[in-house]
């Protein structure tokens, strides 16, 4: 039996696969363990027993921050001095006293601080239960109960991967304050926290090893600038750039530079930072969920568990077309706000079939592009429009979109609730619109402008649908269970 | 009733045979267990030129499930809204007319009185219309609600799917004795209220709704 995301511990039905391997006695084959070289390797941690803190370095990082925040509000000026001709740098020992005057105690009272937001942070596995407590002299302790896990980062910013460090963050449904990050841990700390989370909402111990993964898809950096580029707005941004400057050259006017400057800035926002943010974007399938990794300046590796994704838009702008490529846009339950905007891509680019493929394996046992789509009615008001909607057993469907394809995915599963709006002017047309609801993301799934009396049949089979399925769905809570 | 009875058009019929993927799905395949059954499908498959009015078409489709009514919310709702109406009118009205009579003259002011005097008596219809827009029908598995004079919405919100209901009363609400209804989803875009409600009824029902939830609760 497959897995939701493949091959593997099968979820349900058969008993679960044992993950866990024996370990090994006696010395290790040639070629396997670690080196016999260079100092032992620290023992490797357990979240599961005992209470943890962050990394000691977190301490030291958080005091540079505020040493550093001190000398520019105030160090940074201590330094200077007013002379005739301007403001100079003049390092008398006067000066360079008053300044150590100034900045000692800062340093003191930034290393305190730094050691308290250490020391004051404490968490450990209780139970089902993942148990956050912060502050010494009023302690704040928050409960997560680890079945409701949405999705599980390690991010690691480029500052702290100078210093091997990384951090996690936990994603629960329901709002801004529902993330959890522990920042600083050390890199396999971090990783080894991820695993043992994991293994802790699958309802496997927390010693389990980590699930083996499978490649499913790397996008290569020419694909994925290639896809970059190859959009509308950037072309014709590029265009506009081009004429600009060949203006500004041929009728030598520096002042199209004052134009030129907000397009080559939207540009870089437009190209560049989906850019650096995707690439080594790297697509894996493990029994814990999708692997995503990705980054250049900074990586994230996001763990997303089976049955967390919510709603999935595969995007085809026209330019890719001709290459078959498409993206995937997802939902998922815990990123709020702009972490939502920072995690909402399942797949940057990837052939048109692939994608489909992955469609499938977000909402194992689907296919998407095999549910019947029924485009909705034409009328004199809008004539081009024309979007198409369709519904199996599991999923619901919708396409729309001329220039930029879009096709919407929602399981019934995964609904929220079943909307039917009728503006006056469809009200008019006797149309109306249909939303799947799901929680808030990029994706919204709705079939627009449907005839009335279809769009009320289409709300009531998909109550009807939705109810079935949450019947029969296969409790998520427990993937492993 | 066989399949070409859920297909009034024959080829559809042939071309979707019962059981298989489609929009429209045959009433019966919901089941009895789930509650009443919905309305039968429209006569004519979905993509086909309507025969029928649309104008009875596009009424029904706000129709309550079969076999069950809309319960209505209480009166008080057009009076709340109309109250506030007045409430938003008066400041309007003295600073826009002292403003106008002071640039324009007398006559400034009298027409500003006669444009809010219109606007309040829009308000005061569209508070009754509005008002009788309201309704709600609890189904075995879920809630539908049914609102809007200008946009019509109907909302089908399954028990399971609560995350929480409230009851809310703003000020005039307490006074007139009346509450809202909220029921919060994971989604943003469920917009489930009722207001209107009397006070008692709004707690029993938030309870009542409360208890089914809990009853069919299940994750995300």
């Amino acid at each position: 039996m497959n897995g939701p995301y493949g091959p593997g511990r099968p979820p349900y039905g058969p008993p679960p696969r044992p993950r866990f391997t024996p370990p090994m006695y006696g010395p290790a084959p040639y070629g396997y363990g670690p080196p016999p070289y260079g100092p032992p390797p620290k023992p490797p941690v357990h979240f599961s027993h005992g209470v943890h803190r962050l990394h000691m370095a977190t301490a030291v990082i958080n005091a540079v921050g505020v040493v550093v925040i001190a000398f520019v509000l105030g160090g940074y000026s201590l330094l200077l001095t007013q002379t005739p001709d301007g403001v100079a740098l003049v390092l008398t020992p006067r000066i360079i006293a008053r300044f150590l005057a100034v900045m000692l105690p800062a340093t003191v009272v930034a290393a305190a601080i730094g050691f308290w937001s250490w020391w004051s942070l404490k968490f450990w596995i209780s139970g089902d239960d993942l148990v956050v407590e912060t502050g010494i002299l009023r302690r704040r302790n928050r409960r997560i109960p680890l079945a409701h896990m949405q999705a599980v980062d390690v991010v690691r910013p480029l500052v702290s991967r100078l210093f091997g460090l990384a951090e996690v963050r936990v994603e629960l449904a329901g709002g801004d304050q529902a993330e959890t990050k522990f920042r600083f841990l050390g890199r396999p700390p971090a990783e080894q926290l991820r695993a043992e989370l994991l293994a802790r909402a699958a309802g496997l111990p927390g010693h389990t090893p980590e699930a083996p993964e499978r490649p499913y898809w790397r996008v290569g950096f020419g694909t994925l600038l290639g896809s970059q580029l190859m959009k509308l707005p950037v072309i014709g941004a590029l265009m506009l750039l081009v004429a600009l400057l060949a203006f500004g050259v041929v009728f030598g006017e520096p002042g199209v530079l004052a134009a030129a400057l907000p397009v080559l800035l939207g540009l870089a926002r437009g190209v560049v930072a989906p850019l650096v943010m995707h690439t080594n974007f790297t697509a894996a399938l493990s029994p814990d969920g999708l692997r995503l990794r990705y980054g250049l300046m900074e990586t994230r590796m996001q763990t997303v568990p089976p049955g967390r994704v919510q709603a999935v838009r595969v995007v085809e702008p026209v330019l890719w077309r001709g290459n078959g490529w498409a993206r995937i846009d997802v939902t998922v339950a815990g990123y709020v706000g702009d972490r939502q905007a920072l995690s909402s891509v399942l797949l940057p680019v990837a052939p048109r079939e692939v994608a489909l493929r992955m469609v499938g394996l977000v909402f194992p046992g689907t296919n998407a592009e095999a549910v019947p789509l029924l485009p909705a009615p034409r009328s004199w008001l809008a004539p081009f429009r024309k979007g198409e909607a369709g519904t199996d057993d599991r999923l619901f469907v919708t396409r729309r979109g001329r220039v930029c394809r879009r096709l919407d995915v929602v399981a019934h599963a995964r609904a929220q609730s079943v909307r039917l709006t009728a503006g006056p002017f469809q009200r008019l047309l006797g149309l109306g619109t249909v939303h799947i609801d799901a929680p808030p993301g990029p994706v919204q799934v709705a079939a627009e402008d449907r005839e009335l009396g279809e769009a009320r049949a289409i709300v009531e089979s998909a109550a009807g649908r939705a109810h079935r399925a949450r019947a029969t769905d296969i409790r998520t809570e427990r993937w492993a269970r | 009733m066989n399949a070409g009875d859920q297909y009034p058009n024959p080829r559809a019929a042939q071309d979707m045979p019962p059981g298989s993927p489609s929009m429209l799905p045959p009433g019966a395949s919901l089941g009895p267990q789930h509650g009443p059954m919905p309305p039968p499908p429209a006569p004519n498959g979905p993509s086909m030129p309507s025969v029928v009015p649309i104008g009875a078409r596009a009424e029904q489709a706000f129709d309550p499930p079969s076999g069950m009514a809309w319960v209505r919310v209480s009166p008080k709702l057009t009076w709340q809204r109309r109250i506030t109406v007045l409430l938003w009118a008066l400041p309007v009205t003295v600073v826009g007319a002292f403003v106008l009579s002071r640039t324009r003259g007398l006559a400034g002011g009298l027409i500003w009185l006669a444009v809010v005097l219109v606007a309040c008596a829009v308000g005061w219809i569209v508070a009754e219309l509005s008002y009788r827009s309201w309704g709600f029908a609890e189904r075995a598995d879920d809630l539908l609600v049914t609102h809007g004079f200008f946009v019509r919405h109907l909302v089908v919100v399954p028990y399971g799917r609560m995350q929480y209901v409230d009851v809310t009363a703003g000020l005039l609400e307490q006074w007139l004795g009346v509450a809202t209804v909220r029921l919060h989803t994971a989604a943003a875009a469920t917009d489930a209220r009722i207001p209107g409600l009397p006070a008692r009824d709004a707690a029993i029902l938030r309870d009542r709704l409360a208890q089914k939830g809990e009853a069919r609760s299940i994750g995300l």
